[in-house]
């Protein structure tokens, strides 16, 4: 029972490391990005930047955004195993961030998770090996990285990114069988699945659904979407401000970035929150999207554009509505925050 | 009596500083010789040499994440102290560790 206990702390450490390592490199990633989309304009095809220099601005951001899952892997391996989970880590988290094979199959931040917990615990026992003394020299340079990555890799592959890719589909499937029903658990459920991974695969999920329908000219599902993606960084944002009791200093310094984020529509800003206290934060946020779908629901908001929160401002229709749903939604969503939230006891 | 220690946090900012002071506040208050290394975002700062470990009468690793150069400490009696502990309450872990030595009776 201690050594489950205590294997129990080995991970949450290592979750917390890899968070640690991942948090500069979501905030480089994402000003950068959302820096990159000023001045430009929404088009069918999502947000294309000004000119060119602020496009090789937007590549920049955009590589941020990728490595960051990557890096959340590599750093989860390493807290388990040292250095030689690093390798393995990296690469796990490349593979579960690229789209695979025909389906496209990508498990994004939750795989990458898996795959870093993995990747440690397996390096772990490789180095434990007792083997050949001729042997021993060319472990950690050439045996470890090479078959941590192999093995694991066509784990990963063959094992949990199909499985993982069938339920995204039977989500796909649930929910074209839902539209046309009752609308308002219609918007509930999007309001629910869209923002909970927080821009990760069932959010993904989401995004190719309402994306589908704007190909067949049905725009409503896509806007009831869009109101929420500014949501949970936004709240966490606010919910700083109101409640500073709540929120470490620490917290409250990295947030003010997150506010920036909510507003250009990038949800990834709320992960190293939502990691730190998910049974709060995740709630929250869920609260906070599902009010803004049924205000966006009730209200016709629509839209035809693949990005989302107040960027898109101008491309949405019922536009006034369109930003009571996401005003709506956020103070809803940082009030339970604050709420949920126990006081931090932080000497100054 | 000499005291080394680490202290980290996730976030790297605040925390790991603010047990840093505490413990070394706590420390002073003793009597004790101490060295606190922080290992925030920015890396490690106040760094530990091996021969100030060698030296240590008490480690205590104040860290809430996996930190860097761990060999340092191989084969090291060491004390893990929480975080957040050590910022509010530094006498407690400073006793704590001292129990975990053998220097204090319970």
């Amino acid at each position: 029972m201690d050594n489950i206990k205590k294997e129990l702390k080995n991970m949450q450490k290592a979750l917390l490391t890899g968070t640690s390592y991942m948090m500069p490199m979501v905030v480089a990633g994402g000003i950068l990005f959302s820096l990159s989309l000023l001045g430009g304009s929404a088009t069918t095809t999502g947000m294309t930047t000004a000119n060119a220099f602020m496009e090789n601005i937007k590549v920049i951001g955009k590589a941020g955004l990728f490595m960051m899952i990557p890096i959340l892997s590599a750093y989860i391996a390493y807290s388990l195993s040292g250095r030689p989970g690093l390798i393995p880590g990296f690469i796990l988290g490349y593979i579960a961030n690229t789209p695979l094979g025909e389906n496209e199959v990508k498990t994004g931040f939750l795989g990458a998770l898996i795959m870093g917990l993995l990747a440690g615990y397996f390096v772990r026992w490789l180095k434990g090996l007792k083997v050949h003394s001729m042997l021993k020299s060319i472990m950690p340079i050439l045996i470890v990285p090479v078959v941590s990555s192999l093995v694991l890799g066509l784990f990963y592959i063959y094992i949990i990114a199909q499985p993982v890719g069938f339920l995204i589909q039977i989500f796909m499937d649930f929910l074209t069988g839902l539209n046309g029903a009752n609308s308002i658990l219609f918007a509930i459920i999007i309001g629910v699945l869209c923002e909970i991974d927080f821009g990760g695969p069932i959010t993904k999920t989401v995004t190719m659904f309402t994306i589908a329908l704007i190909a067949e000219g049905v725009t409503v599902p896509n806007g009831i979407y869009r109101v929420c993606p500014g949501i949970p960084p936004m709240a966490i944002c606010l919910s700083t401000m109101l409640f500073k009791n709540k929120w470490t200093n620490a917290d409250r310094d990295v947030a003010k970035t997150l506010g920036i984020m909510g507003i250009m529509g990038i949800t990834e800003g709320a992960i190293p929150f939502a990691i730190k206290d998910a049974k709060r934060i995740i709630p929250s946020t869920v609260m906070g999207c599902v009010v803004a779908a049924v205000i966006a629901s009730l209200t016709g908001v629509a839209s035809p554009v693949p990005h989302g929160s107040f960027i898109t401002l101008p491309m949405v229709t019922n536009k006034v509505w369109f930003c009571v749903a996401i005003i709506a939604g956020t103070i809803v969503s940082a009030v339970m925050m604050g709420v949920l939230r126990k006081p931090v006891d932080e000497k100054e | 009596m000499f005291v080394v220690g680490i202290t980290a946090c996730p976030t790297g900012i605040a925390h790991t500083y603010m047990a840093q002071e505490s413990l070394e506040r706590e420390c002073a208050k003793r009597g004790y010789e101490y060295h606190f290394e922080t290992q925030g975002s920015i890396g490690i700062e106040n760094e530990l040499e091996q021969e100030d470990i060698d030296r240590a009468d008490m480690i205590i690793l104040a860290v809430s994440i996996q930190i860097e150069e761990e060999e340092r400490f191989e084969n090291k009696n060491i004390y893990y102290g929480n975080v957040d502990e050590a910022i509010s309450y530094p006498e407690r872990v400073v006793d704590k560790a001292l129990k975990h030595y053998g220097l204090l009776e319970d």
